[in-house]
Order: structure tokens, then sequence, then C-alpha cells
């Protein structure tokens, strides 16, 4: 979709999200746990931007700091024309409507003491002025709109399964006709067969409504089958962004060769003769970085300037980037 | 002598202006930290009961501060002399006074005393006071105010039935379905009962409240001077004092039992003052004369084994000299304690001055006289004869003063030599009489203890008798008995069976006397405090006599507010 | 529900019953005597004709059973002759104290008011300060608000109430003056005076207590609260764009009150049981005191019948909170 010319509908630029670490008597403030550092991406109207990465990556949080569930630490996010970075809360409200979440955990999103159409219809309540008529009118049509049946409308959530759970959380994020929905794993808690239908229906809505989703997961096969581009997360920072095709094809950044070696290929021939990168050694704390790259320390390829200096997020190709030494050195030598 | 009765009150009402009409001072609010469970005197011996019923129910007889018999519902006191008292002492003959009436407006006559002594005398009902009744085997009323009291055997000391605060007249009307079983049936009657008093009951909560009024039927029509009292009942005796000498919310709150320094920063407040009295009230240790060793069995504490060393006179000689009695009541009770060396402190005729000797401690004579003996110390500094060690178990109920004592005396003891280990048992049980029970005080399972006790009124006759060799608990009387010490004297025996048959007081004064300093000289019992009545009078409440010898609101009808 | 409620009703109806012969075997078994207490001057003789003239004589399973006639039939019996004016006819024994030889459950049914006033409205006053103070600390976990309430509430709960109790008394009695130290149980509020002398006379004792209730319940708030604050439904309701006020009030409270909710009505039997300690203190004289007053005189009928009513009125309102859980929430459901 880099073809897409149009203005982006989100853009986020240099987005921090630290969150402070207390400790001792006095519970001082002794270090940050810099869960998202320093990021910048662009989403356009109308398409999926795939964010991908082992948990505790960051990209939970930057969906959250996104859509300002988070006071974020620094940066930029403007979203359908409006910089909502630095609104206070309560002034945020009138810019929710344009803006929701699926989470990732269908049962503990859901309110328990509420019913189906309390939870679906509460955003009508407090962004609209609808009548009841209206607002039962209004939350039928979003149930039909998930597939859920009418009549469940006065059950509570523990009474249906996951996929249903997950069905009501998405009806509730399209109550009030948002533009850009961020998807929080919306499918790792479901069975594999439930996941289908869910992923489906997301498309589905996205065609009928035109809605915008930064689709957060680290099951790389659903978001090869959901996204149009694809951003790759490394401890808190974008190491890679590209459109779907090329990122799977051909990947560009260490990181994402690693961990694209290990998507399971249903094709017998090919999974043999594949490379299967296995990264050693654990993940850093957000908390202390590695100094230069924060791949550096996992990196099968690293060399000795990524020890000391951080790469710099590059262009490679149009709409193709990455931040890594190795392709930089490509570049000034190409 | 109906005028003259008027007349009488006329000058009282004269010499008291504040007393000039009956309820013109308000309200009297009166404190007991310990509250009434009923009005009636008979279903209840507890002290708080019998007071509180003190206001409303009226005995012919009673004790004044002096421990004087004054005539009270009767014309006067029946005696030998004045022909009330016969005279083989087997019969008494009380006259009422003229013209009494019930707070019902009902007439008071003779007939209500032989409806008491029946209520009391009931075999299923319980009665409290019986043992006022004691001998009685007859009442009968020979007109409407004249009252013959027979007794089966001869009374040297008549003065049991319907005198001091134990033994008030109650209504035969009211209580007429009362009779045994169905006494604790008549809550109405129990709660309010009708008496003679200067005060009716108006409201009686159980353990709570209870709300009188001034009885409009009182024999003396300016009296009383309140209209009405509050008798709060229950909290703590420190509460009690508060409220009437630091806020002064309350007049008058019985039995201060509060440590000297605590009472004394109170009555730093300037709004009331204590009253004191003393009666015969001494705390005391008994020695146990038995060996109470568990190996002994069934005849563990029993005149059949004799206490291995406590039956040595120097040993308990040598444990009375180590006590610093001054220290003990300057410690333990201040100015509502006095040391004591008789068993017997009062009336006055009664008290003997042979034992004063007590009142200096002497720890250096009490080592002589033990090392004497043949008592020398061990290599733990145990005094120890023939194998046997001085080590005592020494018991008492729980209470702070009492554990005071109890660690102060253990000090002392060591000084000399002997070894004392203490215990401490629930009052409940320790005095609870309980035969189940090993722990007590008639049981007595350990070698010496510690309690208080007195006797009723003023005649010593009947407490002198709890010394007595047939007193002492043992299995065949299930452990009942007063003869704690288990002391067996015939000599002792004989002056009881003398004073039983004593009726002048001067020589009862003499048996009494003689009585109780046997029990002082050979050691038998040694005493330490006598402890006076305490209570807390605010400075607006005039007319308060202490009484330790009858109810403390025996004279409420003469209290007024000091304007 | 239905069911399942009535099924407990039946079954507590042989626990009851266990209960009370596990409570007259206990008072049984204890060392009292209700002659204990009486003056030393009163003869051993005397103290077994009072006994024996309290039933003390007979056996052990003829006192039980005397006793469950007595309160489970006569007493309900007289209840419902006093409520409908009916007339049963008949002689029937109440259950009789020995200290006051009157029917223990009109003294009971006299000591109820001024429990439920005093202990009752320091257990409301307990409620209403707690729960807002259990919202905010939870809400500005670790602020100086919720650092001073974790403080108070662990002064509220661990210092004694005889303490706090009597030095409110010495400030506010006996040094100010403002308020009296001894609860008058027989004032009848009638008009604005003895309203304002009413209100004086509880301040004291309710807030000792109140105190003490509030600390208990204030940490059950905020735990909860904080247990409420982290789950997703909350982040779900702040991104639907709910006010603040609603996530915190409606979404977090709600969910929140649940287990509090149930501790509160499992507290509710205390309150009726008395507080021993602030009654004796304050001199309220209500059913805490009538039992330790009981207790004190070996008064077996008086302590059996309280312990009972205690007994019953605990495994009621464990009834009642788990009849609440379910009405409270959802998930929850007996069949």
């Amino acid at each position: 979709m880099s073809e897409t010319s149009a203005a982006p509908l989100v853009s986020i630029e240099g987005l921090k999200m630290y969150f402070p670490i207390h400790a001792g008597l006095f519970r001082r403030h002794v270090g940050d746990i810099k869960a998202v550092d320093d990021i910048s991406l662009e989403i356009f109207e109308g398409e999926t931007l795939g964010l991908v990465g082992e948990s505790g990556c960051g990209k939970s949080t930057v969906g959250r700091a996104t859509l300002r569930l988070y006071d974020i630490t620094a940066g930029s996010i403007t979203i359908d024309g409006t910089n909502t970075s630095k609104i206070n809360q309560a002034d945020l409200r009138r810019f929710r409507p344009r803006m929701q979440m699926i989470f990732q955990d269908p049962q503990g999103s859901l309110n328990p003491r509420m019913n189906v159409a309390d939870i679906v219809g509460e955003p009508l309540d407090e962004h609209m002025s609808l009548s009841r008529d209206e607002r039962l009118a209004r939350i039928h049509e979003l149930l039909d709109a998930v597939g859920l049946n009418r009549s469940f409308a006065n059950r509570y959530p523990h009474e249906f399964s996951g996929g249903q759970r997950q069905r009501i959380g998405i009806a509730r994020a399209l109550a009030l006709n948002p533009k850009f929905i961020v998807c929080d794993e919306p499918i790792s808690a479901l069975d594999v067969s439930i996941q289908a239908q869910v992923v489906n229906l997301l498309e589905d809505l996205q065609k009928k409504f035109g809605l915008t989703y930064l689709f957060i997961s680290h099951d790389l096969s659903m978001v090869h089958h959901i996204a149009d581009r694809v951003a790759v997360m490394y401890l808190g920072k974008i190491v890679e962004l590209a459109p779907r095709d090329q990122l799977f094809n051909s990947p560009l950044h260490p990181y994402t060769q690693a961990l694209l070696s290990a998507v399971p290929e249903p094709n017998p021939a090919r999974q043999n003769t594949r490379v299967h990168i296995v990264l050693k050694g654990d993940v850093p704390s957000p908390s202390d970085p590695p100094a230069g790259c924060n791949f550096c320390t996992r990196c099968p390829k690293a060399i000795d300037i990524c020890h000391h200096l951080e790469p710099q997020t590059i262009e490679i190709e149009p709409g193709r980037f990455a931040a890594c030494h190795l392709l930089e050195s490509a570049t000034k030598v190409a | 002598m109906k005028a003259l009765l008027l007349g009488a009150a006329a000058i009282m009402a004269m010499a008291s202006p504040t007393l000039a009409e009956r309820g013109s001072d308000g309200e009297l609010k009166i404190i007991y930290w310990q509250a009434p469970s009923t009005m009636n005197p008979y279903l209840s011996g507890g002290t708080k009961e019998l007071e509180a019923a003190s206001l409303v129910l009226e005995p012919l007889a009673r004790y004044d501060e002096g421990g004087n018999m004054v005539a009270w519902l009767a014309e006067d006191i029946p005696t030998v002399g004045n022909g009330g008292v016969s005279a083989d002492l087997k019969t008494i003959t009380w006259k009422l006074k003229e013209g009494l009436l019930w707070s019902d407006g009902s007439k008071v006559t003779a007939d209500d005393a032989v409806f008491t002594w029946k209520y009391c005398s009931h075999p299923e009902g319980g009665c409290a006071q019986s043992e006022k009744y004691n001998d009685v085997t007859n009442v009968e009323a020979l007109d409407a105010l004249t009252v013959k009291v027979t007794f089966g055997v001869s009374k040297p000391f008549p003065y049991g039935p319907f005198v001091g605060a134990q033994a008030p007249l109650l209504q035969a009307a009211q209580f007429a379905d009362c009779l045994g079983t169905k006494a604790p049936e008549c809550t109405d009657a129990n709660f309010g009962p009708i008496g003679t008093g200067a005060y009716k009951v108006t409201e009686f909560r159980p353990n709570d409240v209870i709300s009188l009024a001034a009885n409009t039927h009182y024999r003396d029509p300016a009296k009383p001077a309140f209209a009405t009292v509050t008798f709060k009942g229950g909290g703590d005796a420190a509460a009690a004092g508060r409220s009437v000498l630091e806020t002064g919310e309350f007049d008058y709150a019985w039995n201060m039992q509060l440590a000297p320094e605590v009472l004394a920063g109170m009555q730093a407040g300037g709004k009331g003052e204590t009253v004191s009295a003393f009666g015969t009230l001494v705390e005391r240790i008994m020695i146990n004369m038995t060996n109470p060793d568990p190996a002994l069995g069934d005849e563990r504490a029993t005149a059949k084994h004799p206490h291995p060393f406590l039956s040595d006179i120097n040993v308990r000689k040598a444990l009375s000299m180590a006590i610093d009695r001054d220290l003990l009541v300057e410690i333990g009770y201040g100015d509502t304690g006095k040391p004591s060396c008789n068993v017997l402190p009062a009336p006055e005729i009664y008290k003997s001055t042979a034992n004063d000797g007590c009142l200096v401690q002497d720890v250096e004579g009490a080592k002589k006289l033990l090392t004497e003996a043949g008592w020398v110390p061990g290599a733990d500094g145990i005094r120890q004869k023939d194998g046997v060690r001085l080590s005592l178990l020494f018991q008492s109920s729980t209470n702070a003063v009492r554990q005071d004592f109890q660690a102060l005396i253990k000090q002392w003891w060591g000084d000399i030599g002997v070894e004392t280990e203490l215990r401490n048992i629930d009052a409940s049980v320790f005095f609870g009489g309980d035969p189940g029970s090993p722990d007590t005080f008639q049981k007595f399972f350990a070698d010496v203890e510690m309690y208080a006790n007195n006797f009723d009124g003023t005649d010593p006759e009947s407490y002198m008798a709890n010394w007595e060799c047939k007193q002492a608990p043992r299995p065949e009387t299930q452990w009942q008995g007063n003869n704690m010490p288990r002391y067996c004297s015939e000599d002792y025996d004989a002056l009881v069976a003398e004073m039983a048959k004593t009726g002048d007081l001067q020589e009862r004064a003499r048996l009494a006397k003689a009585m109780n300093d046997k029990l002082m000289q050979e050691y038998i019992i040694l005493p330490l405090v006598d402890r006076g009545r305490v209570s807390a009078r605010s400075n607006a409440l005039g007319g308060v006599v202490m009484n330790a010898w009858d109810s403390e609101l025996w004279n409420a009808a003469d209290w007024y507010r000091v304007k | 529900m239905f069911n399942y409620t009535i099924r407990r009703l039946l079954l507590a109806v042989p626990t009851l019953l266990l209960i009370s012969f596990l409570i007259f075997l206990l008072l049984d078994l204890a060392p009292s005597d209700p002659t204990a207490n009486l003056p030393l001057t009163i003869p051993p003789e005397v103290r077994e004709k009072i006994r024996i003239s309290l039933g003390l004589g007979e056996a052990f399973h003829i006192r039980f059973l005397l006793w469950c006639k007595q309160f489970f039939y006569n007493e309900t019996l007289n209840i419902l002759e006093q409520w409908w004016g009916w007339d049963f006819g008949g002689d029937r024994l109440r259950v009789l104290s020995w200290q006051t030889r009157s029917p223990v459950v009109d003294t009971i049914v006299q000591r109820i008011p001024q429990t439920l006033w005093v202990v009752g409205m320091s257990y409301v006053v307990g409620i209403l300060i707690a729960v807002p103070i259990g919202i905010v600390s939870a809400y500005k976990q670790y602020s100086w608000f919720d650092q001073v309430g974790t403080f108070v509430s662990m002064v509220g709960y661990s210092v004694p109430t005889f303490f706090t109790g009597v030095l409110v008394i010495v400030i506010f009695s006996v040094w100010l003056g403002w308020f009296p130290s001894i609860y008058d149980t027989t004032l009848v509020v009638n008009d604005w005076s003895s309203f304002v002398q009413q209100v004086k006379q509880m301040i004291m004792p309710v807030s000792v207590l109140a105190l003490y209730n509030a600390a208990q319940i204030s940490r059950f708030m905020r735990a909860s609260m904080l247990d409420n604050l982290n789950q997703d439904y909350v982040r779900t309701a702040r991104a639907k764009g709910i006010r603040e006020r609603s996530v915190i009030l409606v979404h977090v409270l709600r969910n929140s009150l649940i287990p509090v909710v149930t501790v509160i009505a499992l507290g509710v039997p205390q309150v009726f049981g008395g507080a021993i300690i602030t009654e004796q203190v304050f001199k309220v004289n209500g059913l805490g005191q009538l039992l330790i007053i009981a207790i004190q005189a070996g008064d077996v009928p008086t302590v059996q019948t309280l312990t009972f009513i205690f007994a019953f009125l605990i495994v009621f309102f464990n009834l009642i909170a788990d009849v609440l859980y379910g009405i409270l929430d959802p998930r929850i459901r007996y069949d």
C-alpha cells in the first residue's frame, strides 16, 4: 500500500513511553523502563499495519500509547489531523470515538457486572444522546455486524465463549463509528479454530466500514494474512518496516530474518532447506538496554560498531525502512 | 408520739434549710460501676443489689456510721433491759413506728414482717439472706404493729432478722404470690419492690440503670430533698470516679477500688472528694495447717496430715515478722487501708491491742527465730531442717493489688530464706466453691493463700466461729466450710461455745478478743490490711455519711444539693 | 437461588442445634459458679440452696432440654403472643437469668436499642468513611493521602478501643467538658434538645468504634479497588472515552464492592454482639455489656441465650453474604 499517496491517518513521531521505577523506603525515582523508545511510523487510511515482535518488546505499549491510554513521555501523535499527544485526558474524551481498541483478553476487558447491551451501549450513552429505542436499535445493529444473536443483549460476559466475547469487544469498539482501531493481539487468547473467524470478521468490517487497523500480534502468519504493511519491534524500537510481501519475502534486518526463520513453512521441501536462525541469550531488560544497537547482544551478524553506536532508521527502498549498521554500509556501498 | 415525730422532722427541716421541701433539689445521680441485677435483696446477696435496694426497702433497725444499732422502722431497739428480748434470749419483740406507709399508700403492718420471714425461709426459694433468719422458728404478729420473733435456741444476739440492709421488710401484698419456686417469676415485684424508703422505683433496667422518684408517702414530709434519682450501673471504678471527681456528671460513685495515686490525681480536679469508712474487711494470709501434697491423694489438705513445716509455729511467726504491712498499705490502698494485726479489727469494743507488734517489720528477728528453731539455710539459700525445705506455694485470686502484694511478700520471705512460688486464680473459680475444682480457696491445695473477708453487721459471733474444728473444709463436707487453715483447738471451740450462750456485751467482747488473740498469737492467720470502703462524693452533694456497717446509702433520705 | 437459600436455611437448623448444644456443654464444663461473686459472708449452705433454686441440681441433659424447650418453644410462643396479641394460654416458664431472675429475652430486647444506636451507627459511619477513603487511597496509590490513610488505618486497627475510648473521654469530657463521659440509656428523644443530647452522648463512642470499623473496611476497600483498577475492562472503559469519574464509580467501584459488601454483611453480627469494651468504657450497657456481666456472674442462661443468638446471626448473615454475592456478581449462580 505504499502507493497510498494520501496523508496518513495516524502519524507517530519520536514516541517515547517510559515507566518510572520507584524503589527504596521513600520510593524514589531510580530509573525507567523504556517500553517504547523513540519510534516513528505512519498508518494510512484504510490500511492495516501489522506490528510484530516478541512478547515484552513494547508493541502493546505502542498501541495503548497511540490511543493515549497512557500519558506519553515524549513524541507526537497525530490522528486524523489532530495532534492528540498533548491533550489532557479529560479533553481527549471528545476524540475517543474516532479511535478505539480491541483487547487481547476478551474476558478481562469486559466488565463482568454489565450485560452485553450495557457494554456495547455505554459509549453510546457517553458520546451520543440517543433515545432508548435508538440506542437499542444501534446495539442490535452492532450485534448483527459482529455476527451475534440479538437475544444475547441481556446476557453477561461470563455466559459466552472466548470467540463470542471477542465479538462483543469488537461490537463495543465499533459502536461509535471509529476510523482507527488498535487491535491489541485480538486473537491470541482464542482457540486456533476461532482465530480465523475473528480475523475474517475484522477484515470484513474493515471493508464495510473503511476502518484503519493497527494490528498488534506476535503471530507472524496471522499478520501475513491481514496486514498491508508490517513493522517489526525489538526492545522498544522499530527495527524494520516494510510492505508485507517484501518483508516476508526478503527481510532486511537480522532480527526480522531470525523471526521469520522461526515461522513454520507449510511446504516441507522448503522447510527442510531453510536455514533456521536461532537467537542466543535473553532479551535485555528494557530498563537497562545495551549501548549501541539494542539487538547487538543477540545479533548473529553484529559488528564492532553495533556495540557503541545506535543505528539510524533509513529508507532502504521506497517504503522500506530498517535500522541496522550492516544496511547502512550496504546502501553506502551501493 | 406522732406529734413528737413531726416535731422532730420540723426541727431537722429547720436545721438544714436546703431540706425545706421534698423534691426541691432536682435529680440525684449515683453511679455504681457494678450494675445491680435486681432490687430484691433476698434474691441476690451482692453488695450492689443490697445497696440499690436500700433506697427503697428498709429494715426495722440498722447500723449507723459508728456501728451502733439504730431503730429505723421500729420504735426502739428491743433489749433484755427494756423487755423487748426475753430473759432466755429466745424471743425478741419489735414495735413498729406508727403511721408508716408503703409507697403505694397502704399501711405497714406486722404482717409484712411475718410475710418477709416466710418469704426468705421458704425451702425452695433459694433466699440469699436466709442466714439472717437462722434458728427462727416462728414470727408472729401480736397486733398490727408488734412483731414477735421466736428462736429455737437462745440467741444472745437476736438482731439477725429484719436488721441491716440484708433483711429489710417486703410488702406482703406485693410478694404474696412469689413464694418459693415462684420467686424468680415475679419480675415486676423483684425489679420494683414497694418499700418504705425515701425513694420508689419508676423504672428498673437490669444491669444498667435504675430510675427512682421521691416516695410521696415517705414518713418525713420534708424528705427526700431530691425529686428523682438516677442510679447508673456499669463501667469500671476509674470511669465512675472520673464522672464524680473530674467531670462532675455524677454526685456519688461507689467503691473506688483504685490505686492510691490515681485517686489522688482525680481529687486534684476539685469537683469532689473521697469518703471512706472502715469496717471489718481484712486482707489476710491464711496458713494451711495441713499438708496439700498431691501425693496424698484424697487425704490431701485434710487434718490427717499436718503440714510438714507450717505446723511449726516459729515458721509461721517468722513469715508474719518478715512482712512490712505499712508498705503494703501504701502501695495497695493508700488512705483506704490501714495496717492490721487483728483478724477482728472492729468495732472498737472488739478490737484487741495485744498484737500490735506486727506493725513493725523485723527481718533480722525472723531470721534469728528460724535459725534458733533449727531451720538453717541450705546451699541454695533456702532454709531447711531434716530434709524439709521452706518452700511455699502462695495462691490468691487474680487482682492487680493482690499480685503486687504477692510479689512483695515473696521477696520478703525470700529475704528470710523462704522460697515462694506464686499462683493466682480467677476470682470466680477461686471463690466459686465448686467441689470439683482443685483451685478453690476452700480446698486450699497450697501452703498459704490470701484474700479478704469480713462479717455482716457488728456482731462477730458467727465470724469468730469460722475457726471451729468442725468448720474445716474436708471431703466429708463437700469441701465447704470457712476454717481454711483447718485450725483445730479445743480451747478455741470452748470459747466459741461460751460466746454462743453469753448475752452480756462486755463479756462477749472479752471472748471475741480472746479468740482473735489466740488466732493471732498462734499465727494461724496473718492479717495484713484493714480495708475501708471508699466512695466518691461530689462537692455539690451534702449529707453523705459514709457507713461501713450498713448500706452506704443508708441515709440517702437526708442527702441534699449543696447550693 | 431460591432453592439454594431454602436449602441453606434447612441446613442451618441442625447446625444451630449442634451449636447450642456445644455452647451449653462448654458452659457446663467451664468452672463457673453463679454464687461465686456473692460476698463471703453468705454461707455455703445458703449458696447450695441458691444453686438448687437455679436448677443446677438437675442432670446436664435435663437442663439442656429444658433450655431448648424454654428458648425454642416457650419464647417463640411468647413473641407470637406479644406481636399479634394471640393468647396460647398456659403457664410457660421462660428462660430466666440467674442474676436478675427475669426473662433473658426481655433484657435482650431492652438492650437492643442502645446497641443498635451506638454500635450500629458506628458501623454505618465506619462504612461511610471507609468506602471513600478506600477508593481514594487505591486511586491515588502511594500518594500522601494514601500514606496518611494507611497510617490512620493502622492506628485505628491496632490501637485498642479501651485506649482510644479513655483518651477521648479524658480530652473531650474531662478537659474540654464537651460531651458526657457516661451514656444515658434512659434518655428519650422527643424534642430538639434531647436530640442534641443524644447526639452529644453518641459522638464519642460512635467515633471510637467507627475509627476501628473504618480502619478495617477501608483496607478491604482499598485492596479490592486496587485489584479492579488494573483489570482490562477498566482500560476498556477508558478507551471507550468514559468520564474518569464514571470509570471509577461505575466500573471499578461496583466491581470492588462485591467482596466489600460481603465483608460488611459478615460484620453485622458483631454489631448485635455489641462492642464489649467500648460499651464498658462509655457505659452504654448494650448487649456486649450484658454478655460480659453474665459471664462474670456465671449466669449460664443469659450467656447461653446470648451466644446462641449471636451464633444464629452469624449463620444467618453468612447466608446473607452468600446470597448478596450471588446477586451482585452475575458470574456466581447457586443452583
